[in-house]
This record gives structure tokens, C-alpha cells and sequence, in this order.
């Protein structure tokens, strides 16, 4: 009756997976039985994070590559055999009150959030629907969308206008490659202890703020995050598309 | 326990489930149990409840159980109330009586109301209320709600106008039980194949229906939400609360 999260025989591919939830994602996904395919910008990082992976349970790929350079990444898929799970994880944040947003940084949030997104789910789409028994093992795509894909929030106008985005593609492509027993979803955290939110909550008066948001009254760990998009990748969340698990404490119910 | 990963586990934890002897019910119960929680039972058919026993006790857990309709308050809380451990409900009994919305009898909404909303706001309240009394550091609430507690369905006004119902009182309780870390969330599921539905899914147009509003094309196991629900009820969701999980093939991502 209880199906176990158990990925053995199935490739994975991590964007962001050089530090925060991309590291914590691609080590929980490859705890459950995954080969990794980790993707990040930073040779420094992918080697720390395949350092972890083949301590404690086994070997993993990784590729140095810019998610938003559409042709780096293409040239990467030539050289995977199989692919079977997307972590469309990569996305950075630029805080800004709306009518403060600098253009570049709206450009820089809307390519890496939305279009390096769309971009890299196509891409990886097109690889998996090519594999012949794709419709009896099945694949499943997460995105890595945020709380802020569902309500909104001060200074995150761009952040909320790229998360919503990504929302609505997870649903539209949910509906198309349902044929292919892909499964599309989408994890939305609250505030997690990573890097990038370490930076925003250096400032207290933001933290207090953003902590009373949250009803559970704490932070998300990495983990808490990672093990969701580990439920969704695997066959316990078969049946399971085009929704939203939402890991934050309960911060979008009020 | 791994780095990211964190296991669905439920050893040492006690779950409530009411409905418990068909069904999805009895589905949750054994999934609960194969996670190593022990089960409390409750049910209106003590042929079943104790065929129930027989499974449950096989997996080495503790099983006890009460042959009690969920309507009678009197009976039901001197249960709760008795009770040595409890730390998951599992709120699952529901009912429907699918009737065109112009002929709905006023008998049909009374049952409705009692069981669906009456009835789980009552044990619902009735388990919180224990398990702050027990003092126990975490609790987790999981109410079986249904896609029609997100979108409307044919024949099924009295049913929606319930299960909406539940996704409000879940949203609230998550609000008013966060401090005691108690979590509650809801599950969405598609039809489900079960005895109840078999004769729903007899008729072909229905049959239909379902299929042609499933992306997924495949109708939802009771192993899919047992699933769900085992992993709502432990530490692998420890962050999710006042939510829902839709199992629902990607209907309600249309």
C-alpha cells in the first residue's frame, strides 16, 4: 500500500546544484537511489557538492554551464543517455521596491527565472519524450517556484511576476505531456536556511518581520525542501501533476 | 535519516483514522501501519474493523479500534478523550449523494452536512485537542478532501459546498494549531477506484468523464493517497501546513 521514495534506475539532472536547495535536491535525489547529473556555473561548487555524493553514496556527472546559454546546454544533453527527472531549480532574487527596479535586474531575474526555465524544461522535455519506454517508467519535472508563485510579497514584485510564471508553465506543460506519463509540479518554500537567504536575513528587522509570517514560527530547512521534491520525483506521487507542493509553514494559508 | 533525504516514518506514532474499514480508509490505515505507526480504527462494521486487525497486527503495530458512526459526539469523545497516545488524525470519513442540484432532498444535504463538515470539524477538534493535552511536541492532521473541494463537478453541489469546506477549516486549523506544531493539510484526490465508486464507474458515461477529465488518463489508487497521506503525517513534511496535495492525474491543473 505505502509506496517508498525510490529512484534507483533513474537519471536526474540538478540546475543550481553548485550550493542551497540545488545541492540539497541533487544529494537528496541520488540518496534515494538517483544517478545525478548536477549543472551549475561554478566548477568549484560541482566539485564540492560530487565530493559529498561519492563520500557517502556514489558517483554522480557534472557539467559547468550557465543555464540561460540556451546552446551550452543543448551540446550537455548530447552527452546524457538518459534522463528521466528535472530539477528546473536555478533562479536567483534581486530585492527591489517597485519603483526602484532597475531594468537590468528585471531583464537578469526575468531571462534566469522564466526563460532559462522555459528553456532548459523544452530542452529536457524533448530528450525525455524520446525514450521509448518513457509511457510505462514514467518522468517527472519539478520546478523550484517559491511562496511567492502564490501570494505576493514587498520588494519582490519581479520575483513574484517570474514564480507566478512558472506556475502557470507547470500546469500548461502538465497538460501536455500527460500523454507521456511525464509528470509536471512545482515545490513552493518558504524562506529556507541557504545562502541566499542567510544574505536577505542579515538584516533583523526583515527576518522578525518574515518569521511572524510564518505560523510554524521557523524557517525551512534545506532538507524539508529537498525530501519534497524527492516525493514528487518518485513513483509515491504518481499520480500527482500539475500542482504545487507548498513547504512553507504555513505562510500562504492566511 | 539521510543528508537531505528524510524517510517516511512513523515508528513510535499513533494515528487516528476514521472511516477506517473500506476503502481508502482502510488503504490509509495499512499504509500508516507499514510506516510503523500503530492505528486506532474507527468504523460502523465490526466484521470489518476486526478483519482490519488481523492486517494491521501482521505489520507489528499496536491496532485498537471503535465501532462508532462519527455523528455520535457523545460516544466519540469519550473515546478521544480516553485515549493513552495519539498523534496523527487521519479525518476520512465523508459521504455523497450525487443528486442534480435542483433536486437535492433536503434529507441528502442534512446527511451530507453531518458527516462531511459536522463531523470532521468535531473530531477534528476533538483530537487537537488531545493530542495539546499529551503534550506531545508534534502533531500532524491530514482531512481527506477531494478535487471537488477545488473545482465544481456534475451533481455534486452539496459535495463541493462540503469539501470546499475543508480546505477552509484546514487553512484555519493550520493557522490556530501552528504553535502547538501541529500540522494540518488536506488531500485532493481524483475519484478514486474504491467500492464505494465501482458502481459510479459501472456507467460508461461516467467512466468517460472521468478519463476525459484526467490529463493523466488513469484513475487514482488508493495506494496513491495512502501514500500522500503517510508522508503528510511525518517529519518528511515537517514544514508543510495549511495546505493540500490535488492526487488528481492533473485535473485541477486544467
Amino acid at each position: 500500500m505505502l509506496k517508498k521514495i525510490n529512484l534507483k534506475n533513474k537519471t536526474a539532472l540538478i540546475t543550481g546544484a553548485g550550493k542551497g536547495l540545488g545541492k540539497a535536491c541533487a544529494i537528496a535525489l541520488a540518496e534515494a537511489g538517483a544517478k545525478v547529473i548536477l549543472i551549475s556555473r561554478t566548477k568549484s561548487d560541482l566539485n564540492k557538492v560530487s565530493k559529498i555524493i561519492k563520500k557517502t553514496i556514489g558517483s554522480s556527472q557534472s557539467f559547468v554551464c550557465d543555464v540561460t546559454d540556451s546552446n551550452s546546454f543543448k551540446e550537455i544533453l548530447k552527452k546524457i543517455h538518459r534522463l528521466d527527472i528535472l530539477v528546473n531549480n536555478a533562479g536567483n532574487n534581486r530585492p527591489e521596491h517597485f519603483t526602484k527596479v532597475k531594468r537590468e535586474n528585471m531583464e537578469y531575474l526575468t531571462n534566469l527565472n522564466m526563460k532559462a526555465a522555459f528553456n532548459i524544461a523544452q530542452l529536457c522535455s524533448q530528450k525525455m519524450v524520446k525514450f521509448k519506454n518513457r509511457k510505462k517508467i514514467g518522468g517527472s519535472i519539478i520546478h523550484m517556484s517559491s511562496q511567492l508563485g502564490k501570494v505576493g510579497c514587498e520588494g519582490r514584485n519581479v520575483y513574484n511576476m517570474n514564480k507566478f510564471g512558472v506556475e502557470g508553465l507547470a500546469r500548461g506543460m502538465a497538460c501536455e505531456l500527460a500523454k507521456y506519463n511525464i509528470r509536471v509540479n512545482t515545490v513552493c518554500p518558504t524562506f529556507v536556511e541557504t545562502p541566499m537567504v542567510k544574505k536577505f536575513f542579515k538584516n533583523k528587522n526583515f527576518k522578525n518581520k518574515m518569521l511572524a509570517n510564518i505560523p510554524l514560527g521557523r524557517v525551512a530547512k534545506e532538507s524539508d525542501v529537498a525530501t519534497a521534491v524527492a516525493f514528487l520525483a518518485a513513483d509515491t506521487s504518481e499520480m500527482i501533476t500539475g500542482t504545487s507542493l507548498i513547504v512553507d509553514g504555513g505562510w500562504t494559508a492566511q | 535519516m539521510g543528508i537531505f533525504l528524510k524517510e517516511i516514518n512513523l515508528k513510535g506514532k499513533t494515528a487516528l483514522i476514521t472511516g477506517a474499514t473500506k476503502g481508502l480508509g482502510r488503504g490509509i490505515a495499512i499504509a500508516i501501519a507499514q510506516a510503523g505507526g500503530n492505528i486506532i480504527a474507527v468504523g460502523r462494521n465490526q466484521k470489518e474493523l476486526s478483519s482490519l486487525e488481523k492486517i494491521i497486527k501482521k505489520l507489528k503495530v499496536k491496532y485498537i479500534s471503535i465501532n462508532c458512526d462519527v455523528n455520535d459526539y457523545k460516544k466519540m469523545k469519550l473515546f478521544i478523550s480516553g485515549l493513552k497516545n495519539l498523534d496523527i488524525l487521519v479525518n476520512n470519513a465523508g459521504t455523497n449523494i450525487p443528486e442534480p442540484f435542483l433536486n437535492v432532498k433536503k434529507s441528502s444535504l442534512e446527511t451530507i452536512l453531518n458527516v462531511n463538515t459536522k463531523a470532521v470539524f468535531n473530531i477534528a477538534q476533538l483530537c487537537a485537542n488531545h493530542i495539546i493535552k499529551l503534550k506531545k511536541k508534534t502533531g500532524s492532521i491530514i482531512n481527506i478532501s477531494s478535487i471537488f473541494g477545488l473545482v465544481a463537478g456534475q451533481e455534486r453541489t452539496v459535495y463541493s459546498m462540503t469539501k470546499f469546506g475543508v480546505e477552509g477549516l484546514t487553512k484555519g486549523m493550520a493557522l490556530d494549531l501552528a504553535k502547538y506544531n501541529i500540522r494540518v493539510n488536506s488531500v485532493c484526490p481524483n475519484i478514486v477506484l474504491t467500492p464505494r465508486t465501482r458502481k459510479y464507474f459501472a456507467n460508461k458515461d461516467y467512466n468517460k468523464y472521468v478519463k476525459e477529465n484526467t490529463p493523466m488518463n488513469k484513475v487514482v489508487t488508493i495506494s496513491d493517497v495512502a501514500t500522500a497521506v503517510t508522508f503528510l503525517a511525518s517529519e518528511a513534511a515537517s514544514m508543510i501546513t495549511g495546505t493540500s496535495i490535488p492526487i488528481d492525474g492533473g485535473w485541477t491543473a486544467r
